[in-house]
């Protein structure tokens, strides 16, 4: 993990290095860059822009351009978008932020920021959820929620680079001084941002552990309401047939995910429709996008 | 002292049989819950919908291997000879640490390479996105190039100079001498060098992996994107569950067939050689 964080950095160092001076050249074809099979990001950005369809059967189809180059991990989405004029990419809000060698495309005409995931006029937003089967009785799960929607908990959530759902009049957290085990599992994307959150409780309340296990939305959603888990995590939201069947997600952040091309590219919007064209091959160079 | 020398042996073996269990065990129950032979023919790779196939991933492998052959075991075969019948001595003593530097270097950093100087030069001057089998196999043949040079060259050396004299003796020029008389009897060294390098070409992943594209359909032209199998593992064990990380462990097994099938091969062909 180090060594490829390390290479990602040199990566990106060279490619905000090498300007390229060659005027942009619309006939070129798009080099469209895709996380791997599996990703909690690749899996959320398909459903929110269309890529991924249904088929005959009903299940779901991931219709992601076979010709894309495939990388597996945010950082190096990025560097791969930054080195290549004309590539496009995405990637999870938090991790382009604070990236000045690529550059974020507007969707529908809207900038990805935190302030329009939080009013909802940015489409490709998802949020993190946690899943409790009706209102939770056990005293320590309702602890850890409180301290999970409290100004530290949402703290925790924004340094994981969230948009955290709190606001001023969030109360902060007082330890309540309980013991126990305390076992949370499902989405292995809101996994990380969960192990913060059990390590910042665990430190307030010593006696408690904080089990954390990446299994998968759907299995924290069962989870939840066979009760194998005392809370579900879930990157999506919940599905019908879920919520009848007694399950209760409430969202502890809201991740974005960022169209970002090249800082050398001219285009600087995109619609939906767009983004869903590219990146199921339909459109394939970059004059194609103005027609 | 024996106890000592029993006891290496024992940790060599005990190495190889472990990973052969743990990967045999841990791989097989896949093959029961999806039919080994749609996995292993099929062409289309979509796990989320449960739908494993890897022949493109078999043939990816395949593909830049045999690229990397096709244009490393020339060089480095003839290196070899250049090394120890035709280059002055200072020479070689130059060379023998440059190849030995080579096979040093770790496979991120040939990979770093790839992605910074070749991808771009192959998408700026040729075309496509750069990623691609060409890349991958230039790669991959520099990789390879000092395993070929330096078992052919341990090969040529150890030929007796007496069938060089002989050659001579008979009014056969230097050259001639070599090509006709060292190298033939250096054969089955350079072969065994040959498929060292098949082994470390088909068994690369960090390089591969930036310089690929890891596109997971059937691999076709020069300039497009392959996955191989070793990629395959590498790229989805971080996010796949269930049946899915099941399918990348037997996805490990093939390749770990693929390779023990190779060297089997090789090694027959070359007995059978040497009992000539």
């Amino acid at each position: 993990m180090r060594i490829r964080k390390f290479l990602a950095l040199l990566l990106a160092l060279t490619a905000v290095s090498a300007v390229a001076l060659a005027e942009f050249d619309l006939s070129k074809t798009i080099a469209v860059v895709s996380r791997e099979e599996g990703s909690g990001t690749r899996g959320a950005f398909i459903e929110l822009t269309g890529v991924q369809t249904k088929n005959d059967e009903g299940k779901d189809v991931d219709n992601t351009y076979i010709e894309a180059d495939f990388v597996n991990g945010t950082s190096l989405v990025i560097t791969t978008v930054a080195q290549n004029d004309y590539a496009i990419g995405y990637a999870s809000l938090s991790a382009v932020l604070h990236n000045d060698s690529v550059k974020m495309v507007r969707v529908n005409g809207v900038d990805a920021t935190t302030e329009h995931i939080l009013d909802g006029s940015y489409a490709i937003a998802r949020p993190f959820n946690v899943v409790t089967k009706g209102e939770l009785t056990d005293k320590l799960a309702i602890d850890f929620m409180t301290f999970v929607m409290s100004r530290e908990g949402q703290e925790v959530v924004a340094s994981d680079g969230l948009v955290p759902v709190a606001n001023e009049e969030t109360p902060s957290y007082t330890p309540a001084g309980l013991s126990g085990v305390l076992v949370v599992g499902g989405s292995t994307s809101v996994a990380p941002v969960m192990e913060l959150l059990g390590e910042a409780y665990a430190q307030l309340n010593p006696d408690v552990e904080v089990d954390v296990q990446s299994t998968g939305s759907t299995a924290g959603v069962t989870g939840a309401l066979d009760g194998t888990y005392m809370i579900g995590m879930a990157s999506r939201s919940l599905k019908n047939s879920e919520v009848e069947a007694g399950a209760l997600g409430v969202a502890i952040g809201i991740d974005g995910i960022a169209v970002i091309t090249s800082t050398q590219n001219p285009v600087e919007d995109l619609s939906l429709e767009q983004v869903r064209q590219v990146f199921t091959g339909e459109i394939t160079t970059w004059g194609g996008l103005s027609q | 002292m024996r106890g000592l020398f029993l006891a290496s042996a024992c940790v060599c073996i005990l190495a190889v049989l472990i990973i052969s269990a743990f990967l045999f065990i841990n791989g097989l129950p896949f093959f029961r819950a999806y039919p080994p032979v749609d996995f292993v023919l099929g062409t289309e790779w979509a796990p989320l919908r449960d739908v494993f196939g890897i022949l493109p991933m078999i043939v990816g492998s395949f593909y830049v291997t045999f690229g990397a052959l096709l244009l490393g075991a020339p060089i480095g075969i003839l290196t070899a000879i250049l090394m120890a019948r035709f280059a002055p001595a200072p020479v070689v003593r130059a060379m023998k640490p440059a190849v030995a530097l080579l096979a040093g270097i770790p496979s991120v950093v040939y990979g770093f390479f790839g992605v910074m100087l070749l991808v771009p030069l192959v998408r700026e001057h040729i075309g496509g996105t750069g990623k691609s089998v060409l890349v991958a196999s230039v790669l991959l043949a520099i990789m390879i190039l000092p395993t070929i040079i330096q078992t052919s060259l341990a090969a040529i050396n150890a030929v007796p100079q007496t069938y060089y004299e002989g050659s001579l003796a008979l009014g056969a020029t230097h050259e001639s001498s070599v090509f006709r008389a060292i190298v033939p009897a250096a054969r089955p060294g350079i072969i065994s060098g040959m498929v060292l390098g098949i082994g470390r070409a088909i068994g690369e992943t960090m390089a591969i992996i930036m310089v690929a594209g890891n596109n997971p359909r059937m691999p076709g032209d020069l300039l497009k994107g392959v996955r191989t199998l070793t990629v395959n593992v590498l790229m989805e064990m971080g996010y796949a569950a269930d049946l899915h990380r099941e399918s990348l462990i037997a996805t490990g097994v093939v390749l770990f067939l693929i390779v023990m099938a190779i060297n089997y091969l090789f090694s027959f062909f070359n007995r059978r050689r040497v009992m000539q």
